[in-house]
């Protein structure tokens, strides 16, 4: 059986030993740490800014906002509460989907955001993914996690993470009820973090 | 002992830890969890950050290169705090921005008292007058304030106007949450954009967020930036 995770690869490992390292530089306002931080995750960042908000524009001033919040809260990042990669890109993530849903607010929605689809074989990372053996292997593995979950379960992640919908919403879209939905979303992530061997 | 709604909680963990729920939903959320049972609230963060942590795994498959001229953008908002250097700087920039803006004074006034004094000139003049600035977007957002005259004049330097559909909004942060301080669209905002506050009150801080179509009575999103009054 395929698993994969901190245990046993040291793409996402050293990563994020790199950024607990730099976190508490950046905190005390060394640039030069801030620099390095940016060079490590900008395509983790920028890449899930983009598949949720689907414009390079917003995303790049999506990507500004997220590295200024990390630059003014670095001191903030609790390495007993999770690994700095989480950190980061959970708030990458929250200000993505803040900001498709102030989008999403105005007029465009539908047409911008209505037709997201899962498509575990080639997102939009496809060809700009950042071109090392190590990266294309993690890639893989993990795509091969995504694989694994049933169809049913990649949507409701789709739909909720990249699509920036509230599980309501997801209930709405695909007209089958809260509860179920509710339960496809933690199976999908039981089933993931099996799989990636989160601990 | 689990109880039944106990059951309920600890399944809203994954659409929280996904931000699949609506503000309102996340911060009833967070009041339930505040008031569970220890045990309960811990399985609830443990779902959160095992969540997270997959989550974090995931993004290897959506990396994407930004634009190589996004990292000399970024880059730059990171600026050590020179507040000793900054109020002639800020004072300066200000009058600037505010001749610009119709009222035409020139530098000299502000050293002196003036029987017909705008409300901005009676900020900068007051002897209680402080500068605090944060970054705001890609630009610069300082506001001198006077709690003598209850008043602070705003000054953003190189902000980029919202996205069409949104304003900037402001709020007045006090004891008893946010109150709207007035909004810009995408044309109110230019290289230098002055705006009034009359009525600070006991306010502990200005912030600013992105809000749809023409504002929102409470914030919707997260803050962009925070400057404290104090």
């Amino acid at each position: 059986m395929l698993t994969i995770g901190y245990g046993s690869m040291t793409g996402p490992r050293r990563l994020s030993s790199d950024l607990d390292a730099l976190l508490p530089r950046v905190a005390r306002g060394e640039n030069d740490a801030f620099a390095a931080l940016y060079d490590l995750t900008k395509t983790r960042v920028y890449g899930l800014v983009v598949r949720v908000l689907r414009d390079p524009g917003y995303s790049e001033e999506t990507t500004q906002e997220i590295y200024l919040e990390v630059w003014r809260s670095a001191s903030d990042y609790n390495p007993a509460k999770g690994s700095a990669l989480a950190w980061l890109l959970t708030m990458a993530h929250r200000r993505a989907v803040d900001r498709v849903r102030a989008e999403q607010a105005g007029s465009r929605r539908e047409s911008r955001y209505g037709a997201a689809n899962i498509d575990p074989a080639g997102g939009p990372a496809g060809d700009t993914v950042a071109d090392s053996a190590v990266a294309g292997d993690e890639r893989r593995r993990v795509l091969a996690c995504l694989e694994a979950l049933t169809a049913a379960q990649r949507e409701c992640i789709d739909l909720a993470y990249y699509g920036g919908l509230t599980y309501a919403e997801v209930s709405q879209r695909l007209a089958t009820n809260l509860s179920t939905i509710k339960s496809r979303m933690r199976d999908a992530l039981r089933g993931l973090r099996n799989c990636l061997d989160v601990s | 002992m689990t109880e039944p709604t106990d059951f309920e909680l600890l399944e809203l963990a994954t659409p929280y830890a996904l931000h699949a729920m609506s503000e309102a939903e996340q911060t009833e959320l967070d009041r339930r969890v505040a008031g569970a049972p220890a045990p309960v609230a811990a399985a609830f963060a443990e779902e959160v950050r095992t969540v997270r942590e997959a989550m974090a795994l995931v993004s290897a498959t959506t990396a994407a290169e930004p634009p190589a001229h996004l990292r000399a953008a970024t880059l730059a908002l990171a600026k050590p705090d020179r507040r000793s250097r900054w109020r002639t700087a800020a004072l300066a920039s200000a009058a600037a921005a505010i001749v610009v803006g119709g009222a035409a004074f020139g530098v000299g006034v502000l050293m002196r008292p003036h029987p017909t004094q705008t409300v901005a000139e009676q900020i900068m003049t007051a002897p209680d007058v402080r500068t605090v600035s944060r970054p705001l977007a890609n630009g610069t957002a300082t506001v001198m304030f006077s709690r003598d005259r209850n008043a602070g004049v705003l000054v953003m330097n190189n902000v980029p106007p919202p996205a069409p559909g949104t304003v900037y909004q402001m709020w007045l942060i006090g004891s008893t949450g946010p109150t709207s301080a007035g909004t810009m669209g995408t044309a109110a905002v230019t290289p230098s954009t002055t705006h009034m506050f009359n009525d600070l009150g006991s306010s502990k801080a200005l912030a600013f967020t992105v809000e749809p179509g023409n504002g929102s009575p409470q914030p919707t999103s997260a803050i962009l930036a925070e400057l404290p009054l104090s």
